[in-house]
């Protein structure tokens, strides 16, 4: 128990991906309003991305543009770079998503008048 | 040139989705005969590429030249060839369809919807090709996000069925992308082929695992697998009739396809993950999806909330062949797919014509087209048949297939679930069938006008395919065996 504590202290970084992933999908779960349900889901996707980022920092490294053209490259200097590609790819379906939500959540409450999910459940019956 | 198919296939949708807007400013009907040209150029093509796979082996497309490890990869390997060249098909009967069926009020959209399904089939050809998870991931979201959209255009029902589609598809989305995460960050690597040499040391590693489950839970919401099939029966039964068709027969199919990759060409067929080989909880969850969703089906009385628990079992059946882990199996699965595509498609084009034509949704008020329209009921019989599987249909030969596969393997339990998927799959389609000749057409209703050609075309074709796939199945398997077998196997 003593080790698991200390290993889970040991990388904050991984303590807040979890406390982000679970208090997004905690509003997800709870809400009712519909928009609240997006912000929920929208805090699970940045956890992944920063998730992401995190697994690539690195001490006492820098962006990876070489510092020397003659010397051979050490890459230790450097942080990993492909996590951070790949997180803005993923940044930007993020938006996308989104977007498409909230133009859902738009057309639904020109539709029903509101956004709370069970009084829309109970127009739908 | 041959070996520039695959980036073909991929930029003859998307171009022409990017384009459109442009092109189709000032005319607005221009928007479905070029979508459908696009689609004609693509069945074309994805021929030659199956062609130009069978005779000179696989392609490995390295985009922009960078080689594998590094740039990105497509594979172009006889699985891959052989489901675009369905893929393409089944897109085009569906747009040949969307013309008359699609909804009444897109008034100036129209333009969008065509960018939308363009994109969406675009998406599509992505994930089949698709050489390293990342890109799954991306085409997967491309995908969904365009399944999204359409599904909302409807209106009404539709945009709430669509708004929980989106909640579910983005968290299984979420939970893929960190199972590649756990990937990238154990194994170094993005790419398929790179990560299959070395993940079998690293099979032990925590972060695996913890990234394999995220994974399976990821892809099996956007393949509505069982526990997680909650989105798909409302999104397809309230979706436009022209979107369905495609949405049914193609994206949780090839959601499966992403799987199939992952499990056989990424953790290879014999990984054993602390002391569960993942075969068998692929074969106890398709187990369980073929009979639950055969169950539900049952009990619907809308048609294609029916049909939609139809497509949620077949998957279960066609995840059952694909786990036996012995050719005949893999063989079989992969054959039923390509049957259940077909099918699924068909049965949706069934259903669409009932509703725009017939205004007829429920099992109950099927008996009204029965006189009507004896060609809807001819080709109803037929995609029954394949749906139930009997003799000379490319159903039974699936099954057919699977269930030696099962065998093979003394996989009792599985042949019991498909037989029972089958019986059930029986008694739902006896329910149609019993309204239909049970309760005739009364004369009070009104008559409608006549079929336009494209319903009469899309439903025939695909009905005939049932057939023919049946007629063929020793040749396709054939090919199958030769060239879509994962390697080690």
């Amino acid at each position: 128990m003593a080790d698991l504590l200390s290993a889970v202290i040991q990388r904050p970084n991984f303590l807040t991906f979890v406390i982000i992933f679970l208090w997004g999908f905690y509003i997800m779960v709870t809400r009712y309003n519909l928009v609240k349900k997006l912000v929920g889901l929208y805090l699970v996707q940045t956890s992944v991305i920063y998730f992401l980022v995190s697994i690539s920092a690195k001490r006492n490294s820098t962006a990876p543009v070489l510092l020397s053209t003659t010397e051979p490259v050490q890459a230790m200097n450097y942080a990993n770079p492909l996590p951070h590609v790949l997180t803005l790819t993923a940044i930007v379906v993020g938006v996308a998503t989104l977007g498409v939500g909230l133009a859902l959540c738009a057309a639904i409450y020109r539709r029903y008048g509101s956004l709370d999910e069970e009084e829309i459940l109970k127009k739908l019956e | 040139m041959s070996h520039h198919f695959p980036a073909i296939l991929f930029l003859l949708p998307m171009f022409a989705a990017i384009s459109m807007p442009v092109v189709c400013l000032k005319h607005r009907q221009w928007s479905r005969p070029i979508s459908i040209a696009v689609l004609v150029a693509m069945v074309g093509v994805s021929i030659l590429n199956l062609i130009s796979v069978i005779h000179h082996g696989e392609v490995r497309y390295a985009f922009s030249g960078w080689a594998a490890p590094l740039g990105i990869e497509w594979v172009a390997d006889g699985l891959a060839s052989v489901i675009l060249v369905v893929l393409s098909l089944l897109g085009l009967l569906a747009l040949v369809f969307a013309g008359p069926a699609s909804p009444k009020d897109l008034g100036g959209r129209i333009v969008h919807y065509y960018i939308l399904i363009l994109l969406l089939i675009a998406s599509l050809v992505g994930i089949v090709f698709a050489g390293d998870l990342f890109n799954l991931f991306v085409f997967l979201e491309v995908a969904a996000i365009s399944s999204y959209a359409l599904i909302g255009v409807a209106g009404g029902r539709a945009l709430f069925a669509a708004f929980r589609y989106l909640i579910l598809g983005t968290l299984g989305a979420s939970l893929y992308l960190l199972g590649v995460s756990y990937f990238y960050a154990a194994s170094g690597t993005l790419n398929m082929a790179d990560m299959a040499e070395k993940l079998p040391q690293l099979l032990t590693s925590k972060a695996v695992v913890g990234g394999l489950l995220f994974m399976f839970i990821g892809l099996g919401i956007k393949m509505a697998l069982v526990p997680f099939h909650a989105w798909l029966p409302d999104a397809y039964t309230y979706a436009p009739e022209s979107i369905s068709p495609i949405l049914a027969s193609l994206v949780t199919k090839v959601a499966l396809i992403g799987w199939v990759r992952i499990i056989y060409w990424v953790l290879g067929a014999k990984a054993i993950v602390y002391d569960i080989p993942v075969l068998l909880l692929v074969g106890v969850l398709g187990t369980l999806a073929a009979v639950i969703g055969a169950v539900l089906a049952l009990s619907q009385r809308d048609i294609k909330m029916m049909f939609s628990y139809g497509g949620i079992s077949h998957i279960g059946i066609i995840l059952i062949g694909v786990s036996q882990g012995n050719h005949t199996g893999f063989v079989g699965g992969v054959f039923y797919l390509l049957n259940d595509a077909v099918m699924q498609a068909a049965l949706f084009f069934l259903a669409g014509v009932a509703i725009c034509q017939y205004g007829v949704r429920t099992v109950e008020d099927m008996g009204q087209i029965g006189k009507r329209a004896p060609w809807f009921m001819v080709a109803l019989v037929v995609v029954a048949l394949g749906m139930i599987g009997l003799p000379p249909t490319g159903g039974f030969f699936g099954k057919w297939y699977i269930i030696l596969g099962a065998l093979e393997a003394n996989n009792y339990i599985a042949v019991a679930a498909v037989l029972l998927s089958t019986l059930l799959t029986l008694a739902y389609f006896l329910k149609i069938f019993e309204s239909i000749f049970r309760h005739p057409a009364t004369d009070s209703e009104i008559l409608p006008g006549e079929t336009p050609l494209p319903f009469k075309l899309s439903v025939g074709i695909t009905a005939a395919a049932v057939m023919i796939l049946g007629l063929c199945s020793d040749l396709i398997v054939q090919f199958l065996l030769n060239q879509a077998l994962p390697p080690g196997m």
